[in-house]
């Protein structure tokens, strides 16, 4: 069945986010483009002030200048946008923004800073959320973003413009997260490139444009059947997408992706702003922002009742997923600190899982394929069928 | 001899193994060819050799599995294999009740652990680096101008107390020159850098646990001062196949004979015991030894012992 065209311009705008956001200007004249660092910031605020913020990719370009501002012990990713800013570009951006307290992020946000003359916003949403004090702290938080917002664009955000916005983001998440529900079912057939695709298009896209293209894209897509080959959960990369060749290489070794927690993934679409007509808009972002961590938990969030390697292993559960493959990113110190819990609990649910640590400069395919065929021989070794 | 007659070949980064049994697991040929790099001609004369010591052509094979880097390129394989699960399958067929599979290789090394029914439990392998792989051990060879099957033995001679500081492949070779510079014995420098490749294997055993028994595979558990280092890193011993270089093979030999998916099939053991007289030596566990001739029949070791160290 040949692609839907659709299909196609969801990944020319994940892929190419620059030529999407010059596209996008040439259709919204005087309008602003924002780009927003990863993780948590709602960009409902954003869009309800008439600015279309964009979570700025990773470009998989080889860091260049941007060595001379961070050492190689920075993540690739922040190191890459290190490189975006030092060489131009981050230039199709009006302002950039931060709303999260990775220290490694902090460094990239401050080489934008120091190499551009555009606006960098920072704004820390608390990350230790068990505190008596941590709902009003994000709320205080959340009328700073608004704040900044009305001063970007020149005039205020109506409660009206909010829920708009909300309702626009809730209706493209949800349908990204039944696809993502229908894959654990296993009742699509997306490869987790297409699916990726799929999210980061949303991360970047405006909301209305990117639901309109997913339910074409759709609507001419097969319906899958389970098969038996070995199923995977693909767990990490917290906030920025693993490269394409590691997710077709993992698929070539006879496995199949059935759920993730990934950024550019289920993290994303998990979930929606809990928002009843009629209540106050900036309430329902305060506790879409506060929830997140209970519907997927992140290592950088404190919550004393809330754990990665029970919802982990729930996840397996819920999609039949028979492996894991935990992707690290080098020098991610949020994952790095919480992979022994995870890797322990797996092993006493006697899950088998496999340890990739990606770098932005490439991986060793080959011995990738070799550890990657060994997990899934390993898993159908252990299959009931063949003992 | 059984009927059947099945083909695994190893397909490596510097040699072709290809070894073939009979129904019952018997090893009827190997050969091990080195290609210097990978080569279709090579795998193909490691093929004919096995083939024709064993008097068979590849039209009366029931089977055949390919392993290693080259796997995919092996014509006629009805399935292919990774290293790791044909190292664990071959070695624990030639050393029943083995724990820990170090496999060292050409370009890389391997630390596998394998449980109570010879399956894969855990593994882990070097992915960038080639510290403490074969290639390690060569770059060692020429920086000391001895031929590679003399430096085990070179090693064993010397003391290994300098200091060693760099393990990368590229940056060890400028080192050893800088110590031979320095007038340093060289069977001092091999026996230094044998000490601190032990080391590096060590982490990599970290990774999976250390269990015993051990066994080492591979072209490098040829080395007697490889052997020798691991042993005492590891504070256990080391037991050493008689022909480590073929596990591989042997264990894609045998899925090809196991049939479809690895389905595992009872084993007679006593070909392989022909081929491969039972190894001296095993790691000790604090049973009674006495009365223990070395070999690890049934009975002398409780296969069901294993000693986490480090998890």
């Amino acid at each position: 069945m040949p692609e839907s065209v659709a299909l196609q311009r969801l990944r020319e705008a994940a892929r190419d986010p620059r030529a999407y956001v010059a596209g996008w200007r040439a259709h919204h004249p005087g309008r602003r483009v924002v780009g927003v660092m990863p993780m948590n910031f709602p960009r409902e605020i954003a869009l309800a002030a008439g600015v279309l913020p964009v979570y700025i990719q990773d470009d998989q370009r080889p860091v260049a200048e941007g060595r001379a501002y961070l050492p190689e012990f920075y993540c690739g990713y922040t190191r890459n946008l290190a490189d975006q800013a030092a060489t131009g570009r981050l230039d199709h951006f009006d302002a950039l923004l931060l709303a999260d307290h990775c220290i490694q992020l902090l460094g990239a946000s401050d080489v934008a800073r120091a190499v551009g003359d555009r606006s960098v916003f920072f704004g820390m949403l608390i990350s230790s959320l068990s505190d008596s004090w941590a709902e009003k702290k994000i709320a205080e938080m959340m009328g700073q973003f608004r704040g900044e917002f009305e001063k970007l664009s020149g005039a205020p955000i109506g409660d009206e413009a909010l829920t708009r916005a909300i309702e626009a983001y809730n209706a493209d998440r949800e349908l990204l997260r039944r696809v993502f529900d229908e894959r654990a079912a296993g009742d699509t057939t997306w490869s987790p490139v297409e699916l990726q695709d799929m999210v980061v298009s949303a991360q970047v896209m405006d909301p209305i444009e990117h639901r309109d293209l997913l339910v074409e894209a759709l609507a001419a897509a097969p319906r899958g059947e389970r098969d038996d080959r070995v199923r995977v959960h693909l767990s990490g990369h917290l906030c920025h997408a693993p490269r394409r060749e590691l997710l077709e290489v993992i698929e070539e070794t006879g496995a199949v992706v059935v759920d993730d927690d990934l950024w550019s993934g289920r993290r994303y679409v998990q979930s929606l702003v809990p928002f009843t007509p009629g209540e106050d808009p900036m309430s329902a972002i305060g506790r879409w922002y506060a929830e997140r961590n209970v519907d997927l938990p992140c290592p950088t969030r404190v919550q004393h009742d809330v754990d990665w390697d029970a919802w982990l292993i729930d996840a397996t559960r819920r999609s039949g997923a028979e492996v894991v493959v935990h992707l690290m990113p080098k020098f991610c110190e949020p994952h790095m600190l919480f992979y022994p819990e995870l890797r322990k609990a797996l092993d006493a649910a006697g899950i088998p899982q496999l340890l990739v640590e990606t770098e932005h400069e490439g991986i060793p395919l080959e011995a990738l394929r070799t550890r990657l065929e060994a997990l899934v021989e390993r898993a159908l070794r252990h299959r009931p069928a063949y003992a | 001899m059984t009927g059947g007659r099945y083909l695994g070949v190893d397909l490596g980064s510097t040699t072709a193994k290809a070894v073939v049994v009979d129904g019952a697991g018997k090893i009827l040929s190997s050969s091990v060819v080195t290609m210097g790099a990978v080569s279709r001609a090579g795998m193909q004369r490691a093929i004919d050799q096995a083939l024709g010591e064993a008097g068979l052509t590849e039209s009366d094979l029931q089977g055949t599995v390919s392993t290693g880097y080259g796997r995919r390129l092996v014509p006629g394989a009805g399935r292919t294999y990774t290293e790791i699960t044909c190292h664990a399958r071959g070695t624990a067929e030639m050393v029943p009740g083995v724990r820990l599979v170090i496999d060292v290789g050409g370009q890389d090394s391997k630390a596998i652990t394998v449980g109570d029914d010879g399956l894969v439990r855990d593994f882990a392998m070097n992915d960038r680096c080639a510290s403490g792989t074969g290639r390690f051990y060569e770059v060692l060879a020429r920086a000391v101008d001895v031929p590679i099957e003399g430096l085990g033995d070179l090693a064993l001679r010397g003391s290994d107390e300098l200091e060693v500081s760099s393990m990368c492949a590229t940056f060890a070779e400028t080192e050893i020159v800088s110590m031979l510079a320095e007038d340093q014995d060289v069977a001092d420098i091999a026996s230094s850098v044998h000490r601190a490749i032990a080391a590096r294997t060590l982490a990599l055993v970290a990774q999976v646990g250390r269990y015993t028994p051990v066994v080492l595979t591979g072209g490098v558990a040829r080395n007697p001062a490889a052997v020798h280092f691991l042993s005492r890193a590891l504070d256990a011993e080391v037991t050493v196949p008689a022909h480590p270089q073929i596990t591989g093979a042997f264990g894609a030999a045998l899925l090809a004979r196991d049939g479809d998916r690895g389905r595992p099939v009872a084993t007679d053991v006593r070909g392989a015991d022909e081929m491969f007289p039972r190894p001296r030596g095993h790691a000790h566990d604090g049973h009674d030894c006495s009365g223990c001739d070395g070999t690890l029949g049934p009975g002398t070791v409780d296969l069901g012992t294993v000693i986490p160290a480090w998890r």
